[in-house]
């Protein structure tokens, strides 16, 4: 691995990555807070410890941004939905999809980065999101409810 | 379920998608000089979360020249044996055990397959002719060992995933993910 105590200690292809990042936990925040309305109440529990999860994390995310002189993207005023949401089970496909979303950006930030600590950092949340993600998707009912290659984009099958 | 990335699109036509967005922000601002290390340091350890574990620097390629994913794909398989093992000792974990045998067995396969991406001959010098689903299965093929197990091959990817370049990150990180959430999710 090259030595990188020397060179730049992150690039613009990381700083892209990041942003991606924030992006998708902006998303993964409105979709909880939609979702959460339609849940149950055991549900609306693991709904609220996974926002605050997601509220650590894009809290942390633009707080490196800033740091590093860029300017955290902003969230979207809305969001469209793949399906309407109406009811306790498209609630919970919702935040599956915003789960699923999360875990790309995630696994991109190691794909676009060479900075061992951001890579950890990408790396420990990326199966942090996975958790999150195949709990829900225990909830849908999907299988295999833990994915095979989290964060991997279309599966080629 | 539809494709699930449809979600970051905005609805209202005035706002910028994402990507627009980056892009503009690209034109107004140029990157701004390069952090430190110590700044990287400083910014990212607060982002918290280590299910995966403590993971030090890449010991990837301890054995001289070795492809460091070849022992990733030899676990992958030995997992999915000592599933199938746990599962032949106690059938009634075949509906539990089952998805995480699936798994380590396609993990084994993309594995493989990018060991031979780079080396195609790699695969068949370095493992011996014996095929890895041993005959008898291994002594105690418990949950809890197949859940200690899944949760080695996980810290055994980690430890490699961070080293890698960026085309071999992102299976490696995938099988870590998966690996380290069987281990905190198989009870």
């Amino acid at each position: 691995m090259r030595d990188l105590s020397s060179t730049p200690a992150i690039d613009k292809v990381a700083i892209d990555a990041l942003q991606d990042v924030l992006s998708a936990e902006h998303a993964a925040l409105w979709c909880y807070s939609l979702a959460v309305a339609f849940l149950s109440s055991a549900r609306a529990e693991q709904a609220r410890s996974d926002t605050e999860a997601h509220r650590e994390l894009r809290s942390k995310v633009a707080q490196t941004l800033t740091e590093f002189g860029q300017r955290p993207v902003s969230a979207q005023p809305a969001y469209a939905t793949p399906q309407p949401v109406e009811d306790g089970l498209s609630a919970a496909v919702l935040v599956v999809v915003a789960e699923t979303d999360a875990m790309a950006a995630w696994r991109s930030v190691l794909e676009r980065s060479t900075l061992p600590e951001l890579r950890q950092v990408a790396l420990d949340t990326l199966t942090a999101t996975t958790v999150r993600c195949a709990r829900w998707r225990a909830v849908v009912g999907l299988t295999p409810e833990i994915p095979v290659f989290p964060g991997r984009p279309d599966p080629p099958r | 379920m539809s494709d699930p990335h449809l979600v970051a699109r905005a609805e209202f036509g005035e706002a910028p998608r994402n990507g627009e967005m980056l892009r503009r922000d690209r034109a107004l601002r140029p990157p701004a000089s390069t952090p430190t290390r110590r700044q990287v340091l400083s910014a990212l350890m607060l982002v918290p979360v280590a299910l995966t574990g403590a993971c030090s620097l890449p010991t990837s390629s301890s054995r001289a020249g070795l492809d460091p994913l070849i022992a990733l794909a030899d676990r992958a398989r030995a997992d999915a044996a000592l599933a199938a093992a746990a599962v032949a000792a106690d059938p009634d974990l075949a509906e539990q055990v089952k998805p995480l045998r699936a798994a380590r067995a396609e993990h084994a396969v993309a594995l493989d397959a990018e060991v031979a991406r780079l080396d195609p001959g790699a695969v068949a010098r370095t493992r011996p002719p014996v095929a890895a689903d041993a005959d008898d299965p291994p002594p105690r093929a418990t949950l809890t060992r197949l859940r200690e197990a899944v949760l080695a091959s996980g810290r055994a990817a980690a430890d490699v995933a961070v080293g890698l370049p960026a085309d071999r990150v992102g299976l490696v990180a995938s099988v870590t993910a998966c690996c380290a959430a069987y281990g905190a999710l198989l009870i």
